[in-house]
């Protein structure tokens, strides 16, 4: 349990709380002949493994994506051999500051626990032609469509999503090793505003 | 520390102080009645108290404006949405107004007031 007297963050607290213990752990056991060296290699596993949660969780991560709703930009071919791998950036989630072209990773709003990847094609305030004429996105919601629109389960279907649901923005394509570069902001000039 | 009158009378207007975790909601273990920290659909940098009325697939009954007749409208919660409220349903904006959201939008459970100590305990 973590009250929210500390901090609002669950990860930099249990960070905290984990550094504390293992401090405390460190004092009790000096003396020790071999279970020293044990420790010694624990104390190590455990720092990079901390550092590392904190690390991707906050600031930036790596994470495949599956499926062919943003092809060309992601698994361009159907029959690749491995999924792309990107790196993602969570610097944007301090202002949720995202523009028109970005990618972004969000919780899809029909399952909390899979995660999406689309491009923003719409702010808030911007209007959206669909079959019943324009509607307006809802302040605090953007509107996500994939690049391959014939086979992209997006906002088409669930609507504009709240930017709150965001996890972050893919910025570059690390993996496969031939198809790695940076991901642009790319707008699409059909149908977007009026 | 939680403020606002939308949860009156069950918190009150300032200065109380909760204890929550980030952990039940993340497993599923969040049902109706719990009192939910989530991530406001208008603006992702406001954090909402307010508690489940009810889950997806499930049916709501709500009425529209509580100072102002009877009327009432019926909704039913929509996949991987939950219908939040406030307990005081004069002064709170949630969703009635803003429909049901998202579940990944809820950010921890509410368990039990820890300040001011003489209504120290469970909601």
């Amino acid at each position: 349990m973590f009250s929210t007297l500390l901090f609002m963050d669950p990860v930099l607290n249990f960070t905290v709380f984990q550094v504390c213990i293992y401090l405390e752990l460190d004092l009790v056991i000096t003396d020790m002949g071999t279970q020293n060296i044990i420790w010694n290699v624990c104390k190590k596993y455990l720092t990079i493994g901390l550092v590392g949660i904190t690390l991707t969780d906050r600031y930036a991560g790596v994470c495949p994506i599956r499926g062919s709703s943003m092809s060309p930009t992601f698994n361009p071919s159907l029959g690749s051999f491995t999924d792309d791998y990107v790196f993602l950036e969570k610097f944007c989630l301090d202002k949720y500051k995202f523009s028109h072209g970005d990618v972004v990773i969000f919780s899809s709003p029909t399952n909390y626990k899979e995660r999406c990847v689309k491009r923003i094609v719409a702010m808030e305030g911007d209007y959206i032609s669909n079959v019943n004429g324009a509607s307006k996105v809802p302040e605090g919601h953007c509107w996500v469509e994939g690049d391959n629109s014939a086979s992209s389960f997006d906002s088409r279907s669930f609507g504009p999503i709240p930017i709150g649901l965001i996890h972050g923005r893919v910025t570059h394509v690390i993996w496969p090793p031939q198809r790695m570069r940076k991901v642009d902001r790319r707008i699409r000039q059909d149908g977007l505003a009026f | 520390m939680v403020y606002g009158s939308s949860m009156m009378p069950t918190l009150n207007l300032v200065g109380d102080v909760v204890l929550s975790e980030y952990i039940s909601h993340r497993l599923g273990k969040v049902s109706p009645g719990d009192v939910v920290l989530i991530q406001s659909p208008e603006n992702p940098k406001k954090t909402l108290t307010k508690r489940i009325v009810a889950m997806e697939d499930e049916t709501v009954s709500f009425s529209v404006d509580p100072s102002d007749g009877d009327r009432s409208r019926t909704v039913v919660v929509p996949k991987g949405h939950v219908w939040i409220q406030g307990d005081n349903s004069y002064a709170s904006h949630d969703s009635r107004h803003f429909g049901p959201i998202p579940y990944g939008l809820i950010q921890g459970k509410v368990r039990c007031r820890v300040w001011p100590l003489a209504c120290a305990g469970s909601l």
